[in-house]
């Protein structure tokens, strides 16, 4: 009988021995979250301060960034919303450092997780940036030069070098966040490929005449362009 | 270039050289071996027959010619006594050396400056390699109003066919004009006299690594001496008869040079330009005379394509440059059809006021801003053959002068705008 | 006005005969298919509380050739935003209304703030103006007509007759201001009468012939605040946002274009608005601080024309303008009598003592400091310094509109 009392004790027993040895555990975890809030606060602070000194946000309004965000229907200043990004960051590291301090094996593993994984969520992002200005870049150059040189589809070709560039820089994110790498490279290969090769098709097929129209044109001139103007 | 500058060192101690000069002639080349020869003659020949009492130097800045060119300027003979009754006091001197740093006509101006600073020259003038219609007079023309009158820059005025020079003509003229208030007719010309203290005063400047060492060497020159109160006035050449260009240089690589040299200097200079209103004739010596010149073609359908497809495909650009309202006024004249299209002049003065002031903004790469011009200018430039083809040379020139008042009439705008 | 004078530099189109309203219209439809017109309107809330509007919103509903309606709506709540929204939902063609008080259209001033460009305290000069920015962001239109929203004697005729000669390709004016009598028992409109045209006169006297006094002087009443013009002109206009605000257009409209393309057009037989009281003794109140602003940016635009002012110039100024104010005076007085008016001859002179009083306050404030202009910039230079604003702003009053 007693051994019966004994095993519907145990489990209370093992419980509370398991509760009393767990609550320091939780206690650092609700310390380091509020040290994580403070932090964050604290943080947020100094960088408000810091980006009325640089009037951050006229800044970002002559770089066109606000008027970007305000399109996308996001109203707060430019400022605001890099605040809150940075704290809720912030909030986050520190919250799964504290769930940490649980000791949980799972819990454990994800934020392992979490940490490895951040360097490639921050390359992947940088990669988008530098991306975006890159494409803006390029195709704003072919668009111009097409267009000095005469041809009639300039937006189009523009459209289209920026379409293969986009492309490219988000199977590059996509490899960075190793997001079924296997996959984002096999349909790289085919968008990218089918994209050249549909190209090559169509000014080989259908350009044979135009290409020669141009050719021919060009000659012609040479040959009759005894003095151009002169423009300086 | 460091084969060239190893080179060059040697032919500076082969040649002969006085360490003091009184007048400098500078001679910018690259593979002119055809035509550096007259040049050199008659340069040489205006020397010894105007300024027979000075010391005077021949410099040939060259960018590593393989066709001989220095050669061609060491051989160049001159008899003189065909021209001249006594010998001269001082034979003329030559020198030909490769510059370093960029490729280009400024690189070349640079090495000229040096060496007018270095001889203590009191009167330089610089003439292009590829003049054919160069005679010794202009020596004088060019060096009189630096040498006997004081000035410290002269620039050349040439007579030109009608539609040659549109960039100077539709931009670069009217523009310094309105903003320094100098009527210098030709601020790119290619041909500039200048003082020994003007020289040093472009050599200190830091400038070589800029678009200034290419074909933004002239609109500098010129700008930088107006803009800094030099005295400056300009002397009547006759016709300017050279080579044609090299066709590998574009045009929008030409007007990117220019235009962006011509932009950088208005913002330099804001607080010289602000205050100017109007403007003045400079002193002009040399007899005027106009010149026939021979016939030019122009393809006005193919810049008219150029500027309707700009329209249609650079509308992003041209309505963040210029705004809705003057863009609507472009794309609706590049709706009239052939002969009738035109670019009306308050249009275009703005339209180049607002590229002046967007450059200054850096609302976009400098580069892609100003080649997003070209179609504008292809435009303005076929309206303006189109006005100026029944017309005769006068009638051309008025039409400059409209376009020219234009531009001082909306100088407030700019102002305005910069502010 | 039934005479047919022509003022010295701009034209002026009268009303002849009798005008038939339908013709009007009929070609209104056809020109403004080519060039698309919006009509903005000015309007306070309290404005949606008044008759006026009931009125103008009936005579409205009945135009077919405005395209759209861009009504910017001042000191209204967000409720009161919305009553007005269904207020004005009774038109069957597009309206906009801009909320000025609302959380996004302040979110678009503040950026403008922030970057060194101040918009001006709240007022019509500022109303007006973020309205002709939206214009231009949604790029619909081409035409720009404005006139307010306290208009009691309002007919579509008035719109009708200051459209047409912008929209009319073959008249090619670039700006057409309304004029009109105001007229009940009494005459009205007594800071024209008695303020600007005898200061317009007495600084002509002093200044010699100025091309912009002449200018001015041409206008039969340069303080209606009806006119129509292109949508260039919004671009690069820079506006006051006080009570200069309608010589202040009248000025930027003389230094950007040729008077050639300018014109006045009698809207209507007669005119009524709510009137302004006369406050002498407070001047930042009713029409005292109204003709103090209009004198300054008078002067101001004098000045920047060129014009030197000084002490003694004003003390002269202010005696001859207080000689042709009293001759004024006594001009009306016989017109008033030919006509059976009544004339309160000693209102009058009340207010001709106070228009004195404005004109030595605007004189005391150009000579302290001549630099401070209470002007907004032109959205040319807005959007320079900002590039997407106006996409900002038409995002923020589309979203508002939703």
């Amino acid at each position: 009988m007693e051994n019966f009392f004994e095993l519907l004790w145990q489990p209370f027993r093992d419980f509370w021995a398991g509760l009393v040895g767990f609550i320091p555990n939780f206690l650092a975890m609700l310390i380091i979250i509020a040290a994580g809030f403070f932090v964050a606060w604290v943080v947020k602070a100094v960088l408000s301060k810091a980006f009325s000194a640089l009037s951050f946000d006229a800044w970002c309004d002559r770089a066109g960034l606000t008027a970007m965000a305000r399109k996308a229907n996001v109203w707060s200043k430019p400022s605001d919303i890099m605040l809150k990004v940075v704290y809720w960051f912030l909030a986050v590291v520190f919250a799964m450092i504290g769930l940490t301090a649980l000791r949980l094996q799972a819990i454990d593993s994800l934020t392992m997780q979490f940490f490895t994984y951040l360097p490639r969520a921050f390359s992947a992002l940088l990669i988008l940036i530098i991306g975006y200005v890159i494409t803006g870049f390029v195709s704003r150059a072919v668009l111009i030069a097409a267009v000095n040189a005469g041809y009639r589809y300039a937006k189009l070709l523009a459209e289209a070098v920026r379409m293969l560039l986009i492309v490219l820089i988000l199977a590059m994110a996509l490899e960075q966040l190793q997001v079924a790498p296997g996959i984002v490279v096999a349909a790289f290969s085919i968008i990218f490929g089918g994209i050249v090769i549909s190209l090559a098709i169509a000014f080989g097929a259908g350009g044979i005449e135009a290409a020669r129209k141009v050719i021919e044109k060009s000659s012609e001139e040479k040959k009759e362009s005894d003095r151009d103007i002169e423009h300086l | 270039m460091l084969p060239c500058a190893r080179r060059g060192r040697k032919t500076d101690k082969m040649a002969e050289q006085p360490e003091k000069a009184d007048i400098i002639v500078g001679i910018p080349s690259y593979n002119n071996a055809d035509t550096i020869g007259h040049v050199v003659r008659a340069v040489d020949a205006g020397l010894t027959k105007y300024f027979p009492g000075k010391k005077a130097v021949i410099v040939n800045s060259d960018g590593g010619s393989s066709d001989g060119t220095p050669e061609a300027v060491r051989s160049a003979t001159v008899d003189h006594d065909t021209f001249l009754i006594s010998h001269p006091a001082y034979p003329v001197n030559r020198i030909s050396m490769p510059y370093n740093g960029i490729p280009g006509k400024g690189s070349a101006f640079r090495a000229i400056f040096q060496k007018a600073v270095d001889m203590q020259a009191e009167a330089c003038c610089v003439v292009d390699s590829d003049l054919r219609s160069i005679t010794p007079e202009w020596i004088e023309l060019l060096l009189t109003p630096v040498a006997k009158k004081g000035f410290d820059f002269v620039a050349p005025f040439y007579s030109r066919h009608k539609f040659d020079g549109t960039i100077t003509n539709s931009i670069v003229y009217p523009m310094t004009r309105a903003l320094y208030g100098k009527r210098i007719r030709q601020p790119i010309g290619g041909e500039f006299a200048f003082s020994g203290a003007l020289a040093e005063f472009y050599l200190k400047q830091d400038v070589w690594n800029t678009q200034v060492a290419r074909f933004g060497i002239d609109i500098w020159m010129t700008t930088e001496a107006v803009a800094n109160s030099f005295k400056v006035c300009q002397t009547f050449l006759g016709a300017k008869i050279h080579d044609p260009k090299d066709p590998a240089s574009s045009l929008s690589d030409m007007l990117v040079q220019v235009v962006t040299t011509l932009f950088d200097l208005t913002e330099k200079h804001s607080g010289a330009w602000m205050g100017v209103k109007g403007s003045a004739d400079v002193p002009t010596f040399g007899f005027r005379y106009h010149v026939g010149l021979e016939p030019v073609k122009v393809n006005v359908e193919k810049m008219l394509d150029v500027f309707r497809i700009g329209v249609k495909e650079l509308s992003g650009i041209w309505t963040d440059v210029l705004g809705p309202g003057d863009f609507k006024e472009v794309e609706s004249i590049s709706a009239v059809p052939g002969a009738s299209f035109r670019f009306p002049s308050g249009l275009w003065t703005r339209v180049i006021y607002d590229y002046a002031t967007a450059y200054y903004r850096k609302k976009m790469s400098s580069e892609h801003l100003i080649k997003s011009l070209v179609p504008l200018y292809l435009g303005r430039t076929a309206s303006f053959v189109m006005e100026v083809e029944d017309k005769d040379h006068d009638g051309a020139e008025a039409e400059i002068e409209k376009l020219c008042l234009e531009f001082e009439d909306k100088k407030s705008y700019l102002i305005n705008n910069w502010r | 006005m039934s005479d047919f004078y022509q003022t010295d530099i701009i034209t002026t189109l009268h009303r002849l005969g009798t005008p038939r309203l339908e013709r009007l219209e009929y070609e209104l439809e056809g020109f403004t298919k080519q060039r698309p017109m919006t009509l903005v309107l000015p309007a306070l809330y309290t404005e949606f509380q008044a008759d006026a509007i009931k009125g103008i919103i009936e005579e409205l509903k009945k135009v077919r050739y405005v395209k759209e309606i861009v009504l910017s709506l001042g000191r209204a709540s967000d409720d009161e935003f919305d009553r007005a929204r269904e207020f004005m939902s009774a038109i069957p063609y597009d309206v906009k209304i801009l909320h000025n008080e609302g959380k996004r259209i302040k979110e678009v001033y503040a950026t403008i703030d922030r970057n060194g460009l101040w918009a001006g305290e709240d007022g019509k000069g500022r109303s007006a103006w973020l309205a002709y920015g939206y214009v231009m962001a949604a790029a619909r239109t081409d035409v720009i007509a404005l006139h307010d929203c306290d208009i009691v004697s309002y007919s579509r005729e008035m719109l009708a007759r200051l459209c047409y000669p912008v929209v009319n390709p073959n008249i090619d004016v670039v700006f057409c201001k309304g004029f009109y009598s105001r007229v009940t028992d009494r005459m009205h409109g007594r800071v024209t009468r008695l303020l600007i045209t005898p200061l317009i006169r007495a600084l002509q006297k002093l200044v010699g012939g100025h091309d912009f006094l002449a200018f001015l002087d041409s206008f039969r009443y340069p303080l209606a605040g009806e006119f129509c013009m292109i949508t260039d002109l919004a671009w690069v206009n820079r506006i006051p946002w006080d009570w200069g605000l309608e010589v202040g257009v009248l000025s930027e409209v003389f230094r950007n274009y040729s008077p050639r393309r300018v014109c006045q057009v009698d809207i209507s037989d007669n005119y009524e608005h709510k009137h302004q009281s006369l406050s002498a003794d407070d001047a930042s109140k009713g029409l005292m601080r109204m003709s103090v602003d209009i004198s300054k940016t008078i002067f101001r635009v004098l000045a920047a024309e060129g014009v030197v002012f000084s002490e003694n110039f004003f003390k002269s100024l202010e005696v001859g303008y207080l000689r042709l104010a009293e001759d004024t005076m006594v001009k009306y007085e016989a017109d008033a009598t030919l006509n059976g008016l009544v004339y309160d001859r000693h209102e009058e002179a009340k207010a001709v003592e106070a228009f004195v009083k404005a004109i030595y306050k605007a004189s005391q404030v150009l000579l302290e400091n001549p630099l401070n202009t209470p002007l907004i910039p032109s959205w040319k230079r807005v959007s320079s310094a900002i590039p997407g604003v106006l996409d900002m702003l038409r995002a923020a009053v589309d979203e508002d509109n939703r």
